[in-house]
């Protein structure tokens, strides 16, 4: 099937690439199916596109390009709600804010979002957890690469 | 919206299966002790307002794509 993305303008995707958010996301409760869309060839990030709303896309990357030991509970009933039955099948990956200041860029540690990549389902989990911040603050980890 | 007073240490029961405990009162702060069954989500609506408000700033952001290839990570 043909979608229509923010960043990459017309594409041709699969129905089985479709992951089904079947809350949304809070904030957009009524996007139901995303796909995930590499930015670039080897680039770390990912842009999470919502199916049914062109100009809505998130940048995300996977934790481990940002904090080392990320971890955090799953709860019963996001893994009941996910049909998770092993790890191994998990993508967790956290939204990117881009700033115009690139370098004050921040990754939302507080709530991840939780794909469960075999099932396709997915879900931002919100985590109480005083170590994770909403606006963590990636360059202090990132370095701009000399032209 | 229904309002109960409760001194400290003082219980409300809610569908017989969360109880919520005043378990502390001190300088404008009130601390709840909550037990409810695994399955009930229990959060600070405040983080919840906040993960919705950067979820919209996030997806706002698309022109600064670019300058993302110009990004590396250390880890």
């Amino acid at each position: 099937m043909e979608i229509m993305s923010r960043d990459f303008g017309k594409l041709e995707i699969d129905k089985s690439d479709i992951i089904a958010f079947n809350s949304g996301l809070p904030g957009f409760e009524d996007l139901e199916e995303f796909v995930l869309l590499p930015l670039a060839e080897e680039s770390p990030f990912i842009i999470m596109q919502a199916v049914e709303d062109p100009d809505t896309a998130f940048v995300t990357v996977e934790p481990g390009n940002l904090i080392q030991n990320y971890e955090f509970e799953i709860s019963d009933k996001t893994e009941e709600k996910l049909k998770i039955d092993s790890i191994s099948n998990l993508l967790i990956l956290n939204i990117i804010t881009l700033k115009e200041n690139i370098k004050n860029s921040t990754a939302n540690l507080s709530a991840p979002i939780v794909i469960n990549l075999e099932e396709k389902l997915g879900q931002q989990v919100i985590l109480d957890d005083q170590r994770y911040q909403v606006r963590y603050k990636i360059f202090d980890t990132a370095e701009e690469v000399a032209e | 919206m229904l309002v109960l007073s409760r001194k400290l240490n003082e219980k409300i029961v809610i569908d017989d299966q969360i109880e919520i405990t005043v378990v502390g009162i001190e300088n404008g702060k009130v601390q709840l002790g909550i037990e409810a069954p695994k399955e009930i989500e229990i959060m600070r609506k405040e983080l919840l307002e906040d993960v919705k408000e950067e979820n919209k700033e996030a997806a706002k952001n698309n022109k600064l794509l670019d300058q993302l290839n110009n990004l590396k990570f250390d880890l």
